[in-house]
């Protein structure tokens, strides 16, 4: 039974085709599978494999050393929270408060609707902005721990024009 | 001070597009380098005395004539966008502002060295820069500076961004090979693998930076004697208690504190107090050393792992307890190192475990000489400079704030702020 | 022709030692016998540098150089013990510590692990480490054989890349990083490997153990002996352990020849028969329709008596159980004191196929597949049948050798195979024969047997640039329908190529059997009987039994029909083994008297007259022969249980009885006038038997290519190396990696059928019916069903017609899986 959409699987197909060995779109098709399964399950690594004629061990392995990867369910929103020393030094742990506060949840929760989860996040590049967070894919700086509630509602306004 | 040139375009709204960028002079460094042989380009970038600046310094020149020079041989140009030295964002910058530049840094540096396929391997954390990137490229492909016939000439390049998913160390450049071929990031063994020799997929490869392809566009553009002239201008991202962070571009040589000067300053009502001038990798220094010039002279320094490294300033004024900083270092090398090899893996764990205690007041007398102790185990027996990073912060830090450290063992609070800081 | 490689001088701790070029300083280091202290590398991989256990000091550079990894160059200089050398070991020695248990006095590995060895002698002597050491839930349970302690790992990677690089089964990963990183298998599921049994031998730690091993024994309790592992036919060299008089465990013993220094998870766990409670200690003999104890006396008179009135009305069905000298025994003793011709130790073969008419076992030594560029794998399903062949296989695919697997079953090492012909059972021949005509520029348009035209191109390209081609054929190819045919063509390309096939077929000694002389028309040596009939009369001091000596299907034919008055079964359960029960049915209902001598009561000695207890091969000294013709030494380890005999003093006491001296003092006795028929024979001789040309007047099967259309399944019987036999289902670490007895099936066929992984499903045939459960895996083409022979409780001879080419069976849903359907065993 499949598991991965028609669609998954042709984008997955596009990317093993713009690289000389099946491997290097390992990564992409990870991340293809997890936008659509929402957390990488066995079934459907074991899709990822077969699309990519790899040992499912392999894929697990590989998946599991990087940190955007999700093996447990998250949030439809993970907030990171960069900790690095750059927004360490202009209060970031604030920010981290402010979010946990809000959101009543502790760092690596998500909340109760599923709508977030928090975790920190090491440097994102952008240390001009500290404090930086992201949320999804969007960055935002520099945030402040009373303008969480701010972040989230300009953050959810940003989705809703897509 | 010369006029800046890298900078200069970037934050212009529209000069991400094709039409723009051509019209501010954009992809002359590519219709030059198109009508010379490729080892001219490869001896004008030579010439032009351009080090890398990704954080090896490594002269960029030389670096194109290890690889072989039969066309018959498979060759790759692999872009370092992988930008994860902490305080550094001069990459993701030029990647966001001035993304045709690095694109005609791409291709002139493929065509210089015959590759035929260019991979980007950019953090998947920088999802507007790949936004950019990706249009932007596609607009190469619009115009022929991409594709089989490159601005209508017989060279032939694709090019293809590919992302990596949340490590640090993807960044060193084999663990960055290992990465961008589907597997763990995990630093491959020097000799036999050196890009240049086995490099992506074992074919010979060159590995640069984003910012040093920038600047091969310009050299290409402007020619090797005109930048020389303006004094190897480097990008330097400065952060931490500054008024006014952001890129700077200033000549290689360029004093600390002239920089901290032309980020604002130290925060309002501040004094310095110490600085990482090359990212956290490099070794803190002290207000004794602000007139130090900021360049690769850096790591002749007398102070153990000092460096230009990233050209990350990351500014700490007094207001900064310094063992927590060193501490949150440590943290970050343990939560990024690849686990590979020993020391690294678990020398890591325990100068974690040491610090946590010193800075919830259970710290004790041998400490000090127990992180000495733990930091000379991890210098010089690691597999990979990620490993090496981490004694620099550790040995500097109880250099010049050893009464820091001393203070948190005997009473077992901070006398400078709270913890954690904010 | 080539000339030596160049050699280079370097100088270790002020030694001087002259090595060739490419040698690391680790390895100059150990020409000197200078000990360098070293976890990641093994010699058998390529060097890793990951631990940084083996700094050490090169003049002029900088830092600390890992010797494993560091290749000598002229002129070096290089120190092992200075006081920064010293620093540097103690240092990562006190790192692997500050999270490693104090576990040495319940840990399997304490005694011989490499950790406490280096930390006795290199180690700082005192840890600074007095922080919380991390703990986590241990040991886990990766399936029947293996356990994992998280705690105890050192993150060598040396199981990893045994997996990746010599097993190609990928069946440890690495999961997480840096301090996070565990070695585990995805999800924690049971492993799934055949050769896991290596990682724990090659974990420096304890973090790998063996659960049949667990607590048994500490290294320094066991005795060893320098033997072979008889399960399998590739004759793998190792030491059986014992403590006491109980064998503990197997270990590889380096063959280069043969197994280099690997064994696989059959040969490291299989051994639990042997100390059974099951085994036979005393004769048995059918009183009042039940077997009951009797004395040695008693049995051996009545056999004798039995086989005194039946002279040439005898038949014996000898197995792969027999050393060399018993099995050259038992031939002299049938063919001399019970005088018959019928003796053959091919019970499982069929009647009719190409198996019994070509010599069994490779016609090339194990290694030449080292130097193969090419790999025929035809109906050999090699990690089922000769797993560390395959290991062997991988290394020449990693030297560039491409593999070319033309089976109806796919195999498992599917991903490192250049061309996977899977075909319909009973058209592999017509397969062959598309490709010789590719080869020879006739190709014709459309599939065969299943197999698409372009996917034949492609081998046909890949075989006709092989210069260095290897054939090996199995039992999937020789008993197939069209087996005759298959192995004929396979014969035409092998002439092409100049190379003779190599027979993949018998297991344990069944080489040795044929060596000794237990086939109807050979004697020892494997000469044409005629040939030998004088020297062995004179030899052995008496004339032998003439006439033409039956195979084995046929005294099973013969005795079905009333014409045989004893069936002798040595080493051997005809009951599971003969492809069609029904034949062994007939043939026990009607012969009069059977006699059974083995180490279990199986299905055949169940029903048997007399049972005579044996000795098992760890319990047995003399030779066997392998898969190549190597001959080996056994050595026993314990003696055995009860009252059970050697099978060649049972043969010398029955002659005893029929009036003639068969009289050895020792198994070298035995071996040196085996040595008088058979001059090159010798330890580690390689004899391969000469093949003989098949003949051609034998029946062929011709499967019809249409299906009735009733619904029913082609059956391919195959092979598993983990299954339920008589001994593998006494070995409890073998039974649960085989798991309840399993059938495969084609993910179409198992959706028309409503057929779910796991389901109990009920296969009948027009000879009976067993339920089996299903596997359900896209390796084989739809309407067929693959069922392993070798579950003694499901025998898939009592569904195989064998008077047909082939059989069909019906499957139905018995019931749907609720949970575990017991085993972890998948086989496919």
């Amino acid at each position: 039974m499949a598991v991965l959409s028609e669609g998954a699987k042709t984008e997955i197909r596009r990317l093993v085709a713009q690289f000389p060995h099946r491997q290097s779109a390992l990564l992409g098709a990870l991340f293809v599978a997890q936008g659509e399964a929402g957390y990488l399950r066995p079934d459907v690594v074991a899709e990822v494999a077969e699309a990519l004629d790899l040992p499912p061990s392999e894929v697990t392995s590989v998946a599991s050393f990087y940190h955007l990867f999700h093996f447990e369910p998250v949030g439809r929103e993970v907030i990171q929270v960069c900790t690095n020393i750059s927004c360490l030094l202009r209060g970031c742990h604030r920010v981290l408060r402010g979010f946990s506060e809000y959101l009543q949840i502790d760092v690596g929760q998500t909340t109760t609707d599923g709508a977030y989860t928090l975790r920190t996040a090491e440097c994102l590049a952008a240390c001009d902005e500290a404090p930086v967070i992201m949320v999804g894919t969007e960055r935002y700086g520099p945030v402040t721990a009373d303008g969480v509630d701010d972040v989230l509602a300009r953050h959810a306004r940003k989705q809703g024009r897509r | 001070m010369p006029e800046p040139f890298l900078l200069k375009y970037v934050k212009e709204p529209d000069q991400a597009e094709y039409e723009a960028y051509v019209a501010r002079g954009g992809y002359e460094g590519l219709r030059n380098a198109l009508a010379m042989p490729p080892d001219q380009v490869t001896d004008a970038v030579d010439r032009s005395g351009l080090r890398g600046r990704g954080g090896a310094g490594f002269p960029t020149g030389r670096k194109w004539k290890f690889l072989p020079k039969d066309p018959a041989v498979t060759k790759y140009l692999v872009v370092n966008a992988d930008e994860g030295e902490p305080g550094t964002f001069k990459d993701r910058t030029l990647i966001e502002g001035d993304p045709h530049r690095l694109i005609e840094g791409i291709v002139i540096g493929s065509y210089a060295i015959a590759a035929r396929h260019a991979f980007i391997y950019l953090r998947r954390e920088f999802h507007t820069a790949r936004v950019i990137l990706e249009r932007a490229i596609a607009q190469a492909y619009a115009h022929g500076v991409l594709g089989e016939h490159v601005l209508g000439s017989g060279y032939a390049l694709d090019v293809v961004v590919a992302t990596g998913a949340g490590a640090y160390i993807a960044g060193e450049e084999t663990a960055l090979l290992e990465s961008l071929e589907g597997r763990r990031a995990m630093p491959r063994l020097k000799p036999p693998f050196y890009p240049a020799v086995k490099g992506l997929y074992m074919e010979p490869t060159a590995l640069n930076n984003v910012e040093t392809l920038c600047h091969v566009a310009w050299i290409l553009a402007r020619g090797a004697e005109w930048y020389k002239a303006q004094g190897s201008p480097i990008l330097i991202s400065v952060s931490g208690h500054v008024r006014a962070p952001g890129v700077y571009e200033v000549p290689l040589g360029t004093t600390i504190r002239s920089v901290i000067t032309l980020a604002g300053g130290v925060t309002e009502g501040r004094t310095f107090k110490a600085c990482f001038p090359g990212g956290s990798s490099s070794a803190i220094l002290s207000a004794a050393y602000l007139d130090t010039p900021m360049d690769y002279d850096l790591v002749k320094l007398d102070v153990y792992g000092s460096m230009l490294g990233s050209a990350a300033l990351i500014v700490m004024d007094d207001s900064t307890c310094m063992v927590e900083i060193v501490a949150r270092t440590v943290e970050f090398y343990r939560d990024e190192s690849c686990g590979k090899c020993t020391p690294c893996r678990e020398g890591t764990v325990w100068l974690g475990q040491v610090y946590d205690r010193i800075l919830h007041g259970r710290g004790e007398a041998a400490d000090i000489e127990l992180l000495r102790g733990i930091a000379r185990g991890m210098t010089g027996t690691c597999f990979c400079p990620l490993g090496e990073s981490v004694p620099p912060a550790i040995t500097s830090s109880l250099r010049f704030f050893a009464h820091e450290y001393e203070h948190h063992i005997t009473t077992g609070a901070c006398d400078v702020g709270v913890h954690p800081a904010g | 022709m080539s000339s030596e490689p160049p050699t280079i001088t370097l100088s270790i701790d002020g030694r001087t030692v002259n090595v060739p070029k490419g040698t690391t300083i680790y390895n100059a280091a150990r020409r000197l016998e200078i000990e360098i202290p070293i976890f990641c590398y093994h010699d058998r991989m390529p060097p890793l540098g990951a631990c940084r256990m083996c700094l050490v000091q090169v003049e002029r550079a900088p830092k600390l150089q890992t010797s494993c990894t560091l290749e000598a160059a002229e002129g070096m200089v290089v120190r092992t013990a200075t006081p920064e050398v010293i620093a540097g070991q103690e240092a990562i020695l006190e790192y692997l510590l500050i999270n490693h248990p104090l576990d040495c006095p319940i840990c399997d590995k304490g005694g011989e692990c490499p950790l406490q060895d280096q930390t006795y002698r290199w180690g700082p002597g005192r840890s600074r480490y007095t922080e919380v050491k991390r703990d986590f839930a241990k040991p886990v349970s990766l399936g029947p054989v293996l356990m994992l302690d998280r705690e105890r790992c050192i993150l060598c990677w040396r199981c990893v890349r045994f997996g990746e690089i010599v097993a190609g089964d990928d069946a440890l990963k690495g999961f997480e990083r840096g301090f996070e990183s565990s070695i585990n298998t995805p999800f924690t599921l049971p492993v799934a490997s055949k050769f896991i049994g290596n990682t724990i031998a090659i974990c420096p730690v304890g973090a790998l153990t063996s659960r049949s091993y667990r607590f048994l024994s500490r290294p320094w309790d066991n005795r060893s002996a320098a033997s072979v592992c008889t399960l399998c036919g590739v004759g793998c060299a190792v030491w059986l352990d014992a403590r006491g008089e109980h064998l503990t465990r197997l270990r590889p013993r380096e063959e280069r020849a043969v197994n280099d220094v690997w064994l696989c998870d059959l040969g490291y766990f299989g051994h639990g028969y042997v100390h059974h409670e099951d085994r036979l200690r005393q004769p048995l003999i059918r009183r009042d329709g039940r077997l009951q104890p009797a004395t040695w006396d008693a049995a051996l008179d009545l056999v004798a008596s039995r086989l005194r009135s039946a002279g040439p009305r005898v038949g014996l069905l000898a197995g792969a159980r027999l050393t060399n000298e018993d099995a050259y025994v038992a031939g002299r003793f049938f063919r001399t004191a019970v005088g018959t011709p019928h003796l053959d130790h091919r019970a499982d073969a069929r009647s009719g196929s190409i198996s019994l008419d070509v010599a069994w076992g490779m016609r090339t030594p194990i290694a030449a597949i080292d130097r193969s560029d090419v790999i025929l794998l035809a109906g050999c399903d090699v990690t089922e049948e000769y797993p560390v062949l395959w290991l062997r296989i991988k290394q020449a695919v990693d030297q560039g050798a491409a593999v070319v697997a033309l089976t109806p079953k796919a195999l498992e090492v599917d991903r490192h195979l250049a061309h996977h012909l899977v075909h319909r059972y009973g058209e592999g021949a017509a397969v062959v024969r598309a490709l010789i005509d590719a080869l020879d520029g006739r190709a014709r348009d459309g599939d065969r047997g299943g197999v698409a035209h372009g996917r034949l191109m492609l081998a046909a390209k890949t075989l006709g640039a092989a210069r260095r081609p290897l054939v090996l054929v199995g039992t999937l190819a020789l008993d197939a329908p069209d087996g005759r045919d298959l192995y004929r063509m396979l014969g035409t390309l092998c002439e092409r190529w100049q190379v003779e096939p190599s027979v993949m077929r018998g297991r344990g000694n069944a080489f040795g059997a044929a060596l000794a002389g237990l086939l109807p028309d050979r004697g020892p040596g494997g000469r044409p009987l005629p040939e030998v009939t004088d020297a062995l009369a004179s030899t052995w001091g008496a004339p032998l039994a003439p006439g033409a000596g039956r195979t084995s299907p046929e005294m099973i034919d013969a005795a079905a029909r009333g014409e045989l008055e004893v069936l002798y079964v040595v080493g051997a359960d005809p009951a599971t083994d003969v492809p069609d029960a029904r034949a062994w049915q007939a043939a026990r209902s009607r012969v009069p008297f059977v006699v059974v001598q083995g180490a279990f009561l199986t299905a055949t000695a169940a029903a048997a007259d007399v049972v005579l207890p044996t000795l098992v091969l760890p319990e047995r000294d003399g030779t066997v022969s392998n898969i190549e013709g190597r001959v080996q030494r056994l050595r026993p380890i314990v003696a055995g249980p009860g009252d059970a005999r050697g099978d060649a003093v049972i043969f010398s006491a029955l002659a005893g009885r029929l009036g003639k001296t068969i009289a050895y003092s020792s198994w070298e006795e035995i071996h040196d006038e085996m040595r008088t028929m058979i001059p090159d024979l010798a330890i580690d001789a390689v004899l391969p038997l000469a093949a003989p040309r098949p003949s051609d007047n034998a029946p062929a099967g011709d499967l019809s290519s249409a299906a009735p259309g009733d619904g029913s399944l082609l059956l391919i019987p195959g092979s598993a190396l983990f299954d339920q036999g008589s001994m593998s289902a006494r070995s409890e670490a073998i039974a649960g990696l085989a798991g309840a007895p399993w059938a495969l099936l084609h993910p179409e066929d198992a959706g028309r059928l409503g057929v779910g992984e796991g389901d109990t499903l009920v296969l009948t045939s027009t000879h009976g019916s067993i339920a089996l459960r299903a596997v359900v895996r896209p390796a084989l083409l739809p309407g067929q069903v693959f069922v392993p022979r070798g579950f003694d409780a499901a025998p898939v001879n009592a569904l195989v017609d064998a008077t047909g080419p082939a059989s069909r069976v019906r499957v139905e849903l018995l019931a749907a899986v609720a949970g575990a359907a017991g085993g972890t065993g998948s086989g496919a």
